[in-house]
């Protein structure tokens, strides 16, 4: 509609470098347009992780030249900090003098305004990831929005994830959304980054060469989306580096010139099992295989620690009232609770079904209940110390332990809660040989 | 703070004395007051008497009062020199330990840039186990090193006390990271101008003093994640990752559980940010050991422990602290309680130098040592020999008993360093041949001490494959051992050994190209068969098989398990080489338990509740205790918080306040019809009053006129 506007070979362009990102492209160009044509006072880019919104307005701001200032408010701690960023980056960009501090959003109004009186050309003030402000309220981003009506030349333009409803309170600025990619377009946009097939043997690297790897890259790119990315790594950077990942040794094979390029099935088969499992999919700071080298040594938690975390997961998971029948030494101690001597399946369905009790999460609990149980779990008698209080303490200060009240650490009343898994605790208890299953409520 | 000259007009024109509620008066006072308003001679001031305090002797006089001044300083000043030798080498050694963590993580951060992790920040993993205590002088050893050493910058330590929220943790960063290097002064002004603009928790300062400083990472050291706020941590590390192009962080993210917790604790999207590797520190057991063999079984050793404080610090590091720290704090503990409360540790200064020991030995010290056990077994034993007039003069002859001791504390040192060697001997031998059951030194030296060592599997085991060696081995083994045990006893004796084992490899290598020698004692490798008959027919095939130099060096392992054998047996033989016998073992083996687990494992609880429940153990009033010894119940006698304590414990979670207090009037007022109410209600509510003081009752909601138990006996 308005593409004549601008220089038609800078869309292709653009359009060239950003795929399947033609709409969006031609929706931004109408809205900045040049500095002839008016611009709205707001406009709004949504749109998930990883869709293009940052590099595709920086590079289109960049190449219209139009005049504009980029924050980051996601690097802004507090209102008072981006308020600041904005009046300054704003004074510097139009090229006014210096003038004191903007505080708040009143006096950015006021400073934004005398910045730009004098200026005849547009300005775009782009609030990238505005919704990851801190401390960002509603009426902040109104009175942002307001901005651009207040001030002519000036239009505020949102980065943000997903928009709410009036999420500026006022007549909805136009928006321009950016849709996640599809399995083609995904495919599509990395074959602009094709990886070669690292073989020793070829010395020229030819046409025909980089035709087979982009086959083979695409069809590749596609099976990964399907058998894992689909699930679980939509974002395009995300997806990108799981293909990069999985990359080198799936080509293996070819590189060593066992298998052409074409059998693509039979190479898929041989390598079946690295698509089904999920190492390249979780995150994790130490990749995988770098870490087994070294022979881990094992920290240990000095012996009683770990009956105390014992201890305190089975005070947050199994209910006090059925205490006395797990611990107490009196009736079969350490038994799991006895079902009537009734033979064959007497399956009642309850009344009403009752959810798993690990799946509600770790209740509070006081610490005399702990220490009770702590008492009851050990397997030889242990007269209580400070140093049983002093690894309480350490315990807190690792966050296995936690404190659930707000009231004193030494109230007798205060309520703690355990924080570990039942994966992390049943090694612990593995170790100092207690059979924890045997005392877990159902 | 340094403005001081507004401040002295101040106090000129206001008369502190006016305000002041009471007064001191002293007739010469008026000398005193100008002389502290001076920085510089008070600072005198502070090193004089800190000079004073270093003469005077914070350690009482013992002996019932008779002990000469110029002995108790010298214990004192015994206790100073031999702590403090103590206490260099023991930070030697915590100084040293983590060098190797140390290393991989400098180098690390040396080499790491974020275009090697795919922009995402560096970030080290020290998994530094979970003794919180020893963490921060690990991180600040890290900062030192990468700092002083690799200078790739600065670095800033955050601990989660630092990082209560966001702003707090980042302007305590941009503080530290800024005003590191104080080389460039004029430097630093420019960007202190520059950065007016900004407020103090932005990180654009860092970034401006990134520009100005190139090259330089910013070292962000985490010190406990653990403790962080997750919400904090989590935001850190995001604007991290989004001020990645402008500063080069680099992050070391201290973890004392493991890396699973670590990683629950993120959201994923801010692990997505982070790519690195993960750095073990050595496992704590390590340094304990090589200080306990510094402090205990080295030949420099002084003063050691006994086997039952031994027993009571491993037990206590494995059960309940793993913590070196509170190891060493124990060990000067042991020091300090030895020197304070026993006269006779004088001697222990005397170690190197015996000749003033005499003069300095008063008649109440040999009087004490008269009457140390280990004196009386030993003059026991004198008797036993029928050295009479020996006995005698001991017994009556002061200076004969001081020459004698003069004399002999080096041999009762030796018995130390022997057992010492002797340990190393048989952790040595026995990290050659048992690698899965390893005994460190440390359990070994409690054992060896108490005679448990004696007839102890440990050295059965030993000794049977010591017989069932190869000569690989063997070799290795004796080379450890010549390298680390410097004992003429067994070293001497196993030398020759070793050289004709050597030569005996060597030819059978120039024979026959066999490298490894087989002892004949070795028939564990092939026993699948199961009848003994079989087995014998089986060994005979075995003898037969063997080579020339096979049987040779069957005949010198024999020779070197006999040496091992007696050396071993003679040195934990408890019956001759004792810690017994050992004349004045008291003074060079502190072992008093008590002391120890009074100061470092109180029991708070279990002592109050016993104070409560059975008063009469502690007043041991005719009243309270019943003839024969028997435990009585509650009586009107007993103090009333005790009372109502009693009472208490036999209720539920729930008490009745009512039902309390008629209890309490029935047992205190006992046969007595007319008791004084008012009086008994009185005591009734002080002792509620204190047993809520105590934490044992709280109000309650739940139900009127009750109160809710808080705490159960014998927890």
């Amino acid at each position: 509609m308005t593409d004549e506007m601008l220089p038609a070979e800078l869309l292709t362009t653009l359009n060239e470098q950003f795929p399947c990102r033609a709409p969006q492209i031609r929706r931004l160009a109408a809205l900045v347009g040049t500095d002839e044509t008016p611009s709205p006072p707001a406009i709004i880019l949504h749109g998930l992780e990883a869709t293009g919104k940052t590099t595709i307005l920086r590079t289109f701001l960049g190449s219209v030249e139009a005049s504009y200032t980029w924050i980051a408010c996601h690097e802004c701690v507090t209102v008072r900090q981006l308020m600041e960023r904005i009046s300054v980056g704003v004074t510097e960009n139009v090229g006014g003098g210096d003038a004191g501090r903007a505080g708040d959003v009143c006096a950015l109004g006021v400073r934004l305004s005398g910045a730009l009186s004098g200026v005849e050309r547009k300005h775009f003030l782009v609030l990238d990831r505005v919704d990851r402000t801190r401390e960002g309220s509603n009426v902040l981003f109104a009175a942002l929005g307001r901005l651009g009506e207040a001030i002519p030349s000036l239009t505020v333009i949102f980065i943000l994830s997903v928009p709410k409803l009036r999420f500026l309170s006022s007549a909805e600025p136009p928006h321009i959304h950016f849709a996640p990619y599809t399995k083609e377009e995904s495919i599509k946009i990395l074959s602009k980054y094709v990886r070669r097939i690292p073989s020793q043997d070829i010395e020229e690297y030819t046409e025909a060469d980089a035709k087979e790897e982009l086959y083979v890259w695409q069809k590749f790119c596609g099976t990964v989306w399907d058998s894992l990315a689909k699930g679980t790594a939509r974002g395009v950077v995300q997806f990108r580096a799981i293909v990069d990942e999985m990359w080198e040794p799936f080509v293996k094979p070819i590189a060593e010139g066992k298998y052409g390029t074409r059998n693509y099935s039979s190479l898929y088969l041989l390598h079946k099992d690295m698509f089904r499992r999920e190492t390249n999919v979780i995150d994790t700071v130490v990749p995988a295989g770098a870490g087994e080298k070294t022979v881990t040594k094992i920290h240990d938690l000095p012996y009683y620690s770990k009956f105390l975390l014992c201890a305190a997961y089975l005070a947050s998971y199994n209910p006090a009232r059925q205490d006395a029948m797990f611990f107490m030494k009196s009736n079969d101690f350490g038994r799991k609770k006895r079902r009537g001597g009734t033979t064959g399946p007497t399956k009642r369905t309850a009344k009403n079904r009752k959810i798993h009790r690990r799946l509600l999460g770790p209740q509070a609990f006081p610490l005399e209940r702990l220490q009770a149980i702590f008492a009851a779990i050990l397997p030889h008698r242990l007269s209580s110390s400070a140093d049983v209080q002093t690894q309480i303490a350490t315990l807190t200060s690792l966050r296995l332990l936690t404190k659930a009240s707000a009231t004193d650490v030494l109230e007798a009343s205060t309520k703690w809660r355990v924080n570990a898994g039942w994966d992390y605790i049943r090694h612990v208890a593995r170790t100092v040989k207690f059979d924890i299953e045997d005392f877990v409520a159902e | 703070m340094e403005s001081t000259p507004p401040e002295e007009v101040y106090v000129d024109e206001f008369d502190p004395k006016g305000h002041q509620g009471c007064y001191i008066f002293t007739l010469d006072g008026e000398e005193d007051r100008p002389t502290k308003r001076r920085k510089t001679k008070g600072k005198q001031r502070a090193t004089e008497k800190a000079a004073a305090e270093e003469e005077k002797c914070p350690f009482p006089v013992l002996l019932e009062g008779t002990e000469a001044e110029s002995t108790l300083k010298l214990r004192y000043r015994t206790y100073c020199k031999l702590w403090g030798t103590q206490e260099k080498s023991t930070k030697a050694i915590l100084d040293s330990f983590n060098s190797k963590t140390l290393d991989d993580v400098s180098a690390f951060v040396r080499d790491v840039a974020p275009e090697k992790f795919e922009g995402k920040i560096p970030t080290a993993l020290v998994l530094a186990g979970p003794n919180i205590a020893s963490h921060e002088l690990l991180f600040e050893q890290l900062a030192q090193r990468i700092r002083n050493q690799d200078r790739t910058g600065p670095v800033v330590v955050l601990t989660s006390k630092d990082a209560t929220n966001l702003k707090t943790a980042l302007r305590k960063l941009i503080r530290d990271a800024t005003q590191q290097d104080e080389g460039v002064d004029d430097e630093e002004e420019d960007i202190v101008r520059k950065s007016t603009k900004l407020l103090n928790y932005d990180l654009q300062i860092l970034q401006t003093w990134c520009e100005s400083h190139g090259g330089q990472k910013v070292t962000i050291a985490v010190q406990d994640s653990e403790a962080f706020d997750s919400n904090v941590l989590s935001d850190l590390i995001t604007l991290f990752g989004s001020y990645l192009d402008r500063i080069p962080f680099v992050l070391l993210v201290g973890i004392a559980t493991s890396v699973e917790i670590f990683h629950d604790k993120l959201p994923k999207s801010t692990i997505r940010l982070m790519r690195g590797n993960k750095f073990d520190v050595e496992r704590a057991e390590e340094c304990l050991a090589q200080i306990f063999n510094d402090s205990m079984t080295s030949d420099k050793a002084v003063l050691r422990l006994g086997a039952s404080v031994c027993d009571f610090l491993l037990e206590r590091y494995r059960d309940h602290t793993q913590s070196i720290q509170a190891f060493v704090a124990a060990l000067k503990y042991a020091y300090m309680s030895h020197f304070y409360a026993n006269p006779l540790s004088i001697i222990l200064g005397f170690i190197d130098s015996p000749d003033g020991l005499g003069d300095v030995l008063s008649t109440e010290h040999v009087e004490a040592i008269r009457n140390v056990p280990s004196f009386r077994r030993y003059v026991e034993g004198k008797l036993a020999a029928k050295e009479v007039g020996e006995v005698r003069k001991l017994l009556t002859d002061d200076n004969y008993v001081r020459h004698a001791v003069t004399k002999k504390i080096a041999e009762s040192r030796n018995y130390g360093i022997e057992l010492g060697q002797a340990l190393a001997f048989l952790e040595i031998g026995r990290s050659c041949t048992l690698i899965q059951n390893k005994i460190p030194r440390y359990e070994l030296y409690a054992k060896a001490l108490s005679g448990e060592l004696q007839n102890s599997p440990a050295i059965r085991e030993f000794l049977m494959s010591l017989k069932r060696m190869n000569s690989t081995t063997l070799l290795n083994l004796l080379e450890n051992v010549m390298q680390e045990v410097q004992t003429p006893a067994i070293t001497e004796s196993l030398r020759p050994l070793q050289e004709k084992i050597k030569k005996l490899v060597e030819e059978a290598e120039a024979s026959g190209g066999k490298r490894n020698l087989i002892s004949e004692f070795d028939i564990t490798n092939n026993t699948l068969r199961g009848t003994a008959v079989s087995k014998k027919v089986r060994l005979g095939e075995q003898k037969s098989s063997l080579t020339k130099q096979d049987t040779e060096y069957s005949a010198l392992v024999q020779q070197v398990y006999t040496i091992a054998e007696s050396y071993l047996t003679a040195n934990f033989n408890t019956s001759q080489h004792g810690l017994q016998n050992v004349l004045l073992h008291e003074i060079f083996f502190y072992d008093l338990r008590s002391p120890h687990s009074a100061v470092f494992a109180p029991k708070p609880r279990s002592t109050i509740e016993r104070g409560l429940s059975q008063p009469q153990d502690y007043l041991a009033c005719s009243c309270c205790t019943s003839a024969d010894g028997e435990e009585v119940g509650i009586r009107g006698t007993q103090p009333p918080t005790s009372i109502i304590y009693q009472l208490y414990l036999e209720s539920g979670a729930l008490i009745n306040i009512y039902d309390l207090w008629s209890a309490f009037y029935s047992v205190i007022a006992g046969d007595d019809e007319d008791f004084d109410v008012p009086t008994a209600q009185a005591l009734f509510y002080r002792s509620l009053a204190e047993m809520r003081f105590l934490g044992f009752v709280k109000h309650t909601k739940k139900k009127t006129d009750h109160i809710a138990k808080l705490a159960w006996k014998g927890i």
